[in-house]
């Protein structure tokens, strides 16, 4: 199993503008580019680390926003082990949208369990001071849509982005173990079918 | 500004620059001030003076909502001499039905930066022509100016970043002469006659574009020898490739799965069939070396230019620019050209009147969105999510740019306007990602809102089915880009697809905006004016993604990249690429190409070899440096082929297995 999780793949959605290379650079690099150019096409970065004693390596997809650009964007979606949606609390309609992106996201990635797909939500720009969503309001519609965890970023100051990618990670790994537990035949993947396919040969 | 006795400003240019620090470090503050001519008393003062604010891109200060053309060379009050420009009257008009004002922003800092200007007054110089010894002119991308007067004293370097130092030279020579130094050409001495000085712009070439020149055309005997038989290259490649790469690579045979779905001309063989084959293999022969040559002067371009301002002798003209580029100074008209704004057969007269009509039609579009008002804006979400985007991405296009950067710069204001005119220029296109990106360049070069506009509609003419829904202008390109390089390079072609990789997804960035996020930015002017000579083929652009493949596909091949190394490594690429080299790599590719014999339909027709008067074919011959007189063409008559092609090999395509991307007609 432990050999199984050393790669994870992670993908950060949401509308264009709302910080996704920004936290992505944050988290990997440690830095931050206020005038970072707009995300072409799709790119991707490794991050090593240990959670809760297991060493993984995160694989960051960072894509682009626009609807327009969404046959390129969405092959890229399967074999993803959780998706980041991501909005800004200075963005209401951001906010809005992230339902579509989590359509989306499961349609093209084609999840078998989505109601088990771990997704985590972040509400990023903190440090912006004209807040348009409140917390109370994107708690909620995680609490609605899912129970998924959420996180309040600042990819500018650092604010809770670490935090964010390290829980993604603990719940892949959690629902690994789940999954083991219940099914000990070697069909451990059956919704990630993409690694165990690739790993054979 | 203005003394008590007013002088005659017989010159006067803005956005000039002294760098704070000689060296050439990149974090150095630019100042940015004026340069002047003045005559006073019967003497005739060279005056700088950097502009009041620490606003070092101040050249030019349009109200944020302005609606005003923004001229960066701002015609000033003291300044009764300088050329009524079309386009500033055209300004007053329109600033009359906007309600718009238009200043310079001089005391922006007001009191509060009191000390800050008499730091940058120390910088302020002014001295009488008659003690004026030489000018030295070096060319960076951009011309500078060190003065040394006769007492010995250097001044500091005069950067021209927004052009003007040819007419800033002109407007000298009215008052002394000038002539190149014998021992330097890039010195002109004053007192002495000469028009001789813009052969400085010769140096322009800097070293650094020469020092990867060095080509390694010699194919490499491995991989040649596997192109023939791809399979076993594949199947030599699976046995090799690392274990822990494999786990890395996952996702890639499904991501392929949709992607060939995506591009339905593209077919990406999954089968891994074990087996030998014959493939087709065409034997293109040796690769000529292919050298580059200086870039077009300002003088150069003058003499393409008849008396009532026609270009002739395009063929010729449009070699040269291939061969070298252009000039930074020289861009500003030559673009206009190049993208079609103004026909080349235009004389000085019709293209006054073309801009003024074009000025006209441009506010026209302008004052469309600015006159929706909130409430209309409410109730029109494309227009809402067109300019909320454009908001967002004019700040995060070129900031590092001096001409986009710090915070609310008049550049940043100018491609806003220009890129939500554009939505009203074509409103089911709108504004999509990365249309900034192709606009930033041309603003910078053209200095002027409406210019720029129509520049920029001339390139998006051809970029247009990039941006559209279906994005039919990228599966288009992705299927040629990989029917050229199958055909340049089995091998490779052949390793990428058995990586999922055959459609080439990675090069999307590279095909969507023209290389523009893969090149430093003087290098994207270089290459895009080039490739607006449609030289020496159709497509071009496309063999230039060749020529960067081509590089790079011994380390992707050594290192067995799978499909996310490749994209990795391929968008890792962005700022070390090596524009000369590039160029005369993708030149010499086409040459390759062109002289094979037997080259399949589909090529000739992606690169339109097939007509057979070929405008290009002046291109072989090119070889002349300097173009010493224009109009009397110096080409010869007679043309050698440079590459004779010996034995094709031209096996018939097996069926099975064999053509894995179906090649477009």
């Amino acid at each position: 199993m432990s050999s199984k999780s050393s790669l994870l793949k992670v993908i950060l959605l949401g509308d264009g503008g709302v910080g996704k290379s920004s936290l992505m650079n944050r988290y990997v690099t440690n830095k931050f580019d206020a005038h970072l150019f707009h995300t072409i096409g799709v790119e991707f970065l490794n991050k090593d680390l240990e959670v809760d004693g297991r060493t993984v390596t995160l694989q960051i997809w960072d894509t682009a926003g626009q609807e327009r650009f969404r046959s390129l964007r969405t092959p890229f979606y399967r074999g993803s082990d959780c998706c980041l949606l991501t909005f800004s609390v200075d963005d209401s309609q951001s906010f809005h949208n992230l339902v579509n992106w989590k359509k989306e996201f499961i349609y093209y990635a084609d999840v078998k369990e989505p109601e088990s797909f771990p997704f985590v939500v972040l509400g990023n720009k903190l440090d912006v001071s004209e807040r348009q969503v409140s917390s109370e309001e994107a708690q909620e519609w995680c609490m609605e849509s899912g129970g998924y965890p959420y996180f309040e970023t600042s990819a500018k100051d650092a604010t809770n982005v670490a935090v964010a990618f390290e829980e993604a990670v603990r719940r892949v790994l959690s629902l690994e173990d789940r999954h083991e537990h219940l099914i000990p035949t070697d069909t451990v993947n059956l919704h990630r079918k993409p690694r165990s396919a690739t790993q054979c040969c | 500004m203005a003394a008590t006795t007013p002088p005659k400003v017989v010159f006067e240019h803005e956005g000039v620059f002294i760098h704070s620090s000689p060296d050439e470090s990149e974090d150095q503050d630019l100042i940015s001030g004026f340069l002047r001519i003045v005559e006073k008393e019967g003497e005739t003062l060279v005056e700088y003076k950097p502009l009041e604010d620490a606003d070092p891109s101040n050249m030019l200060c349009a109200c944020k909502d302005s609606s005003s053309v923004v001229e960066w060379t701002q015609s000033s009050e003291e300044n009764p001499h300088r050329p009524v420009d079309h386009q500033l009257s055209y300004e007053t008009e329109w600033d009359m039905i906007n309600a718009v004002s238009f200043r310079r922003k001089v005391h922006a800092n007001g009191d509060g930066g009191s000390n800050h200007v008499n730091e940058q007054n120390k910088r302020a110089f002014s001295f009488n022509v008659c003690d004026l010894r030489s000018v030295t002119v070096k060319c960076e991308g951009w011309s500078y100016l060190t003065f040394r007067l006769k007492d010995g004293t250097a001044l500091p370097a005069i950067h021209f970043h927004q052009g003007g130092s040819k007419a800033f030279l002109d407007s000298l020579r009215k008052s002394v002469q000038i002539n190149e130094s014998p021992d330097d050409e890039s010195v002109l001495i004053v007192s002495t006659y000469s028009k001789a000085f813009s052969q400085s712009f010769e140096n322009l070439l800097d070293d650094t574009n020469y020092g990867f020149v060095q080509q390694k055309f010699k194919k490499d005997p491995y991989t040649t020898t596997l192109g023939g038989f791809s399979k076993v290259t594949n199947y030599l490649f699976d046995a090799f490739r690392a274990p822990e790469l494999e786990c890395q690579q996952r996702p890639a045979e499904e991501v392929a799965d949709v992607l060939g779905e995506l591009i339905p001309g593209l077919e990406i063989n999954q089968q891994e069939e074990p087996g030998f084959e014959v493939i087709t293999r065409l034997d293109l022969g040796p690769r000529p070396e292919m050298q580059r040559t200086g870039p077009v002067t300002m003088e150069e371009w003058a003499k393409y230019q008849d008396l009532e301002g026609r270009m002739t002798n395009l063929p010729h003209l449009k070699d040269a620019i291939f061969k070298g580029g252009l000039c930074h100074a020289v861009r500003k008209e030559a673009w206009k050209f190049l993208l079609g704004y103004f026909p080349w057969s235009s004389t000085h007269e019709e293209r006054k009147l073309l801009q003024k009509r074009k000025t006209d039609e441009y506010f026209r579009m302008k004052l469309q969105w600015k006159s929706v008002s909130e409430e209309q804006e409410r109730r029109n979400s494309r227009l809402r999510d067109y300019r909320s985007l454009i908001e967002k991405d004019v700040n995060r296009t070129d900031r590092n740019n001096k001409f986009y950067e710090g915070l609310d710069n008049p550049g940043l204001i100018l491609l806003h306007d220009i890129l939500m005119t554009y939505c009203m220029y074509d409103f089911d296109l709108g504004y999509v990602q990365g249309m900034s990106d192709l606009l930033s360049p041309i603003l910078f070069v053209m200095e002027n809102e409406v210019d720029a506009f129509w520049c920029f509609v001339s390139f998006m003419d051809e970029m247009h089915e990039n941006f559209e829904e279906q994005m039919q202008g990228m599966k288009t390109q992705l299927i040629q880009l990989s029917t050229l390089l199958r055909l340049l390079d089995l091998a490779f072609w052949n390793y990428l697809e058995a990586q999922d990789s055959g459609y080439l997804y990675f090069c999307f960035r590279w095909l969507l905006i023209r290389f523009k996020r893969e090149l430093h930015f003087q290098d994207v002017l270089r290459l895009w004016e080039v490739m607006w000579t449609r030289l020496p083929c159709q497509n071009f652009h496309l063999l230039v993604c060749c020529a960067i493949l081509d590089s790079e596909k011994q380390k992707i091949m050594d290192r067995k990249y799978g499909f996310n190394e490749i994209l990795k490594h391929i968008n890792e690429l962005s700022m070390k690429l090596d524009i000369e080299e590039i160029l005369s790599k993708s030149e010499s590719i086409c040459m390759q190409i062109k002289s094979c014999k037997d080259l399949p339909h589909s090529v000739s027709e992606i690169l339109g070899l097939n007509t057979v008067s070929e405008p290009s074919a002046a291109l072989e011959t090119s070889e002349y440096g300097i173009l010493e007189s224009p109009q009397t063409s110096p080409r010869s008559s007679h043309r050698q082929d440079h590459v004779v092609s010996n034995g094709h090999s031209h096996l018939k395509e097996t069926t099975q297995n064999g053509c894995k991307v179906a090649f477009i007609s």
